[in-house]
């Protein structure tokens, strides 16, 4: 992740909708860190295809990549990583800067 | 998935009417707001549920024009979806999208073996999302247009059947026909049938001259008067008129269709024509004094059936030795008085009353070798 991940251009016609995305991602860091607490890999699996599927949708290309190491780290049972990267998610999530075009 | 159905769902926009109608089928419910923006923005009109069984029951409740189905739902799978609709006649022809990941090689294989019509990788790229959207629509808006473009030939042709037919049958009989009609041309076919028909003629003794001594502008609407109530009592015994020609009707029995009991419909006619003519018999008589009667000929035997004319005139005609012989008889009838040959009068004896009946012995009729049996009943009161 460098800086520019942090800088996400979203169509115009959606920027409606991301104040609404913005919160469930919020809390989708929050639900990541219960699954990890209760080692429910499947959630967490099922979570990440989720997050793969919908960030780069609507512009959000870093939380695609942060789908793709959680649904690999819940195949492969690898807490530290799923720990590190749900961190790495909620902080990109806290500084992330959107402009619309 | 619990944990996602808990998230927030943003509110949907206003829908254009009569737009295009896409069911979107996703139970993210951002990756549904999106779907549905990107298409809203195209002047489609979305509709957008969160689980394969409310995707099931929409779409056969409102039979969308499109379905954008992802494959991962609470209940039943996107696959058991797309097969379920797939499988109805009803919703058979509801394009389907369904939407995967790219490199799911799987669920696109699945997928196919479902009967769905297209893909769309995730994650969501509009153009690609609008580009296969529009594709299907054209397809689906042409086919939509052939179903309706034949479905109006259909109706054409059967029209044009029914007309042709309600020129011969009652329109109840008529409206059976076309009901039963598949895609042959019907039962009056354009090639000719040799059948068993029971022919009945009847006609007005007397009403040539008695044209001479009636206002000219009077004997339309008396024939009319006598051929709508004639033509009504042959309709309730499913006869089939071939021709009104003068003051003379010819009525054809076992045709188009098989009635065994032809000769007993026929005398039914017969006595329904004479009965029903009573009362304008009477007008007529009380009005002008006009004194007239029906005679009326019925005769069985081997008949040609089929269309016969010019290219630009056809007609639904009969010709046989029933049909001469019944119009011979026909001749011979006074007023009131019905003459039967006698392999009708067979069919029909245990109906007639005892009493009104006489033989008249054979009779030879012109243009016949042998001689006929034939029997007088008498109709009138």
């Amino acid at each position: 992740m460098n800086n520019n991940s942090f800088h996400v251009v979203v169509d115009k016609a959606l920027e409606d909708l991301i104040p609404v995305f913005m919160r469930n991602r919020h809390k989708e860091v929050e639900t990541l860190k219960a699954a990890l607490a209760a080692a429910d890999f499947e959630q967490l699996r099922q979570l990440g295809h989720r997050m793969k599927g919908v960030g780069n949708s609507y512009g959000f290309e870093q939380v695609s990549v942060f789908g793709r190491q959680v649904e690999e780290g819940a195949r492969s049972g690898d807490r530290a990583s799923l720990a590190a990267c749900i961190a790495q998610y909620g902080e990109y999530l806290a500084k992330v800067q959107i402009a619309y075009q | 998935m619990s944990s996602m159905t808990d998230l927030f769902t943003p509110a949907p926009p206003a829908q254009a009417a009569n737009a295009f109608r896409v069911l979107v089928v996703d139970d993210d419910p951002d990756m549904a707001a999106l779907l549905a923006r990107l298409l809203q923005k195209e002047g489609m009109a979305v509709e957008t549920v969160h689980d394969g069984d409310a995707a099931l029951v929409h779409a056969m409740s409102s039979a969308p024009d499109l379905i954008l189905l992802d494959v991962m739902l609470p209940g039943l799978s996107g696959f058991e979806v797309c097969e379920r609709l797939k499988g109805d006649e009803a919703t058979a022809l509801i394009p389907i999208v369904l939407v995967t990941a790219l490199e799911d090689t799987q669920s696109r294989v699945r997928g196919i073996e479902a009967g769905c019509d297209d893909f769309l990788s995730k994650p969501i790229k509009s153009e690609e999302l609008i580009a296969r959207v529009k594709t299907l629509r054209r397809l689906h808006e042409t086919r939509r247009e052939l179903e309706a473009r034949r479905l109006a030939a259909e109706y054409q042709r059967k029209e044009t059947i029914r007309k042709a037919f309600l020129r011969y049958v009652s329109p109840r009989l008529a409206e059976r026909i076309i009901a039963g009609l598949g895609e042959e041309e019907g039962p009056f076919q354009s090639h000719a049938q040799r059948i068993d028909v029971v022919a009945l003629f009847a006609d007005l003794r007397g009403f040539t001259r008695l044209t001479e001594s009636v206002d000219v502008d009077k004997v339309v609407g008396m024939l009319n008067e006598y051929f709508a109530v004639t033509t009504e009592a042959a309709y309730r015994q499913e006869g089939t008129i071939f021709s009104i020609s003068g003051d003379c009707l010819l009525v054809g029995f076992n045709v188009p269709f098989p009635q065994p009991d032809a000769a007993v419909r026929a005398w039914h006619a017969a006595k329904d024509m004479i009965a029903s003519f009573a009362p304008v018999l009477a007008n007529w008589t009380g009005r002008g004094g006009v004194s007239t009667g029906m005679g009326i000929g019925i005769a069985s035997g081997e008949a040609i059936i089929g269309n016969i004319g010019s290219p630009h005139h056809m007609s639904y005609t009969i010709i046989g030795d029933a049909v001469n012989t019944a119009a011979r008889l026909m001749q011979m009838a006074r007023a009131g008085e019905l003459l039967v040959s006698g392999p009708v009068y067979e069919e029909i004896r245990g109906l007639v009353p005892s009493g009104s009946t006489s033989s008249r012995g054979n009779i030879a009729l012109r243009g016949k070798s042998e001689a006929t049996a034939v029997y007088s009943i008498e109709l009138a009161s």
